[in-house]
Parts: C-alpha cells; structure tokens; sequence
C-alpha cells in the first residue's frame, strides 16, 4: 500500500472518521445499533455502497454534466443499495424482514454522498475505492462499539445470544433512541480528547528541541 | 457536443439510467421465484406454528403444510383462512391485521369453531419499536396465548402481571408487556378480532 493510501485508510478510520470528525451518518446510528446483528449488515451494507459507489463515480466523472451531478450520483448510490436489497430479500430473508426499510434507507446515508462529493469528484477510481472503503469501515467500527454496549446492556445479550450473567435487569434506556445520542457523544469527547492529547505532545516534541538549543 | 448542452445532458441522463436500471430489472426478475418461496415459506410456517404443528426443516413444513392445512379463504390471490384437523379435534385460524403503535401488526391466529380456546398464535408482520412493543415477537410473550381460554369480553392484557407471562390457561388475562401497554393493548385487541371472525364462521370450510 502507497503512503497516499495509507493515509486515506488512517483518514477514515481515524483523523477524518466520518462519526467522530464528519459527524455524519448519524439516523442510523440512532436507529439499528440495539441489535449487534442488524449494525452489522447495515455497515457491511454501507461500506459496500460508499466503497463501489466513489468507485463508480469517480469512473465517471469527467462524463458527468455538473447540472445532473447529484442526480448520477443517487442514481448510482441507489443501484449499489438496490442491489443489496434484491440479495437480501433473496438470500437473506430474515434479514431483510428485521431490517425492513432501514435498507432501503442506506441511500439517504450522507456519508456515501458525502465521500463522492468530497473524494471521488476529484480523484482516482482506486484511491477512491480505498477512501470509501476506509469511511465505511470507520463507520462500521464506531456502530459496532455503540452496538455492543446497547444490545448487551438493553438486551443481556449479543448477537441474540445470552450473555448476561443471573438476575441481570436490562437497562430499557439502552434499547431506545436517546441512548444512542448518549454513547455518541461520550465517542465523540474520548475521540477528540485523544485526539487533542496527541495533538499537544506532538507540539511538544517539535517545541522541546527548538527549547534545548 | 458540449457537456452543460441540454441534448448531452438529457443524452447523458437516460443513457445513466438505461445502464443502472436494467441490471437491477434483470436481477429483480432473476430471483424474483426465491422471493416469492420466501415469502410462501414465511407465511405456511406461521400458520403452522399458530395451528402448533411443528416442523424440522423447510420441506418439512411444506409437507406438513399440504397434509395438515385447508386454504378456505383467500384475498387478491393470498390465502387469509385456514382449517386444520388436529388429534381429532377441529380447528380454524384466520390473518387479521390492526394498528399498532408505529404501524400495522399482522397475526394468524388458530382457535377452535367456537372460538372458546386459542389453539395459538403467530406474528406475520410487526414495526413496534425494538426491545420495546416489538417484544410481542418473543416466544414467552406468544406462548401465553397457546391454550388459552377465550372469557366473555375475549382477551385482556394484565399490566400488573409478573411481565414474564401468565401460564393460567384458564383465566382470559395474558401479561402485557412492561414500559409497552398501548403494544400490549393494541395486540390483545387484534387477537380478539381475529377471534370473533372464527366465531363468525372464518375459517370454516
């Protein structure tokens, strides 16, 4: 992997992470994280969408008119999502019927629109298959981590197995809405604490030889 | 052509759209049969879980489907009432739907003719809001009404129950869920719906 790659990847997983940094994408994060499983499939979903579609638009973009480029932009989202739902509703059945329209709903996810605006429009197909890719899966593991603490602490459980010990009481809150918003923003504070922290020890180091002589 | 011309751009936008479109219409019609027998499996294993046949496998359920169920009523091409000969005993089940908290609730439920007692019940479609109504889907919840006695005024949901299931065959009362009454009552309500259409001769052959 190129350094330019590399950099993409640590982009969006980290430094340009579209929950913690972008802030996007932030409906479905409230709505399937109580169940590890449905988090899952939507971010496998959503990594695949934003991946192929930067991938697809960047393919395209010196084709695309500027008056209709949001609309080959959806169009091209929705077949990656529609694709997705026809495998789903055809190999997956339970699935489909658990996650009904928050599948359909993938097209609305701003990051994929967001990633093809800001990345594929200007760049490579390959890089911006790397970029997507990369967003996608920092989407994936902050949903991942919110839906651990939300399905074990709601439910007792994960994946729908019991995991939780005797006489544990579910925590009703967890399965609702609004404790999503709480989890996201604890994320967000320990992610920009981090983040600031080594901000300021990287100021230090370049200061301190400056300092010395 | 220039690429802001009104002809490339409408060139440009159906050319984009006969190219996406058309692989998703051929993969649409491709599994379209897989969907349908989802959709056929999903509703014969309900009804054979409300009549509480039980099944093994997928073929399984087919054949028990085929041996057990009669299809005496349908809807747009869609069967909407059963009969079923069980043990000797005769029994009817009929698909209501009503509304729910968020959405429409859909259930088949089995009684016998009279509709004095629920043989059992099974959830067709549901959008309460998980971990919450949509609790109406687990089987402590749907176990209750198995064997139930039907009372005067049909079902009730109990809210000051244990919340872990009222296993009394013989009271009407069933255990509403906890922080999810309005589900409860909502379902209870479709359950006596359905239960009054047996009484009224749905399901009969």
């Amino acid at each position: 992997m190129s350094s330019k790659q590399a950099k993409i990847v640590k982009d969006g997983l980290w430094f340009n992470n579209p929950i913690f940094v972008q802030v996007l994408g932030i409906c479905s994060t409230l709505a399937v994280t109580n169940s590890l499983l449905n988090t899952l499939i939507m971010t496998v979903g959503v990594t695949f969408s934003t991946a192929l579609s930067s991938w697809t638009l960047s393919l395209m973009k010196g084709l695309i008119p500027r008056k209709v480029r949001m609309i080959v932009q959806v169009l091209v989202i929705s077949f990656y999502v529609i694709v997705i739902d026809i495998v789903l509703r055809a190999y997956l059945p339970e699935a489909s019927k658990q996650l009904g329209p928050y599948v359909g709903l993938i097209i609305t996810n701003c990051i994929i629109m967001g990633r093809a605006e800001a990345f594929a429009a200007a760049n490579p197909p390959w890089p911006s298959f790397v970029d997507g890719l990369a967003n996608g899966l920092g989407y994936m593991a902050v949903l991942v981590g919110i839906a651990v603490i939300r399905e074990f602490l709601g439910f007792g459980t994960l994946l729908g197995m019991d995991v939780a010990w005797p006489g544990f009481i579910p925590w009703t809150i967890m399965i609702m809405a609004p404790s999503a918003f709480f989890l996201v923003a604890l994320a967000l504070w320990g992610a920009k604490s981090i983040a600031a922290r080594a901000e300021a020890a990287k100021k230090k180091s370049a200061t301190a030889p400056a300092a010395a002589r | 052509m220039k690429k802001d011309s009104i002809a490339y751009v409408v060139l440009f936008t159906f050319i984009a759209c006969v190219v996406f479109v058309l692989p998703l219409a051929v993969a649409n019609e491709v599994t379209r049969p897989l969907v349908e027998a989802n959709k056929l499996f999903a509703l014969r294993s309900s009804v054979l879980d409300a009549f509480n046949i039980g099944y093994q496998t997928p073929e399984d359920a087919e054949a028990e489907y085929s041996a057990s169920i009669r299809e005496t009523a349908e809807l747009n091409g869609s069967p909407i009432a059963w009969a079923a000969t069980i043990d000797g005993a005769e029994y009817r089940a009929v698909r209501r739907s009503g509304p729910g908290l968020w959405g429409t609730i859909t259930v088949i439920v089995a009684a016998d003719p009279l509709g004095e007692r629920v043989r059992g019940l099974q959830i067709v479609d549901q959008i309460e809001t998980p971990g919450l109504g949509g609790r109406i889907g687990e089987p402590w919840f749907i176990e209750q009404f198995r064997e139930k006695k039907v009372g005067e005024q049909g079902l009730r949901a109990d809210q000051s129950g244990s919340g872990e299931g009222e296993l009394d065959k013989e009271s009407p009362r069933v255990d509403a869920i906890a922080g999810a009454s309005r589900t409860s009552d909502f379902f209870v309500a479709i359950v006596n719906g359905a239960i009054a259409d047996i009484k009224a001769g749905g399901g009969a052959p």
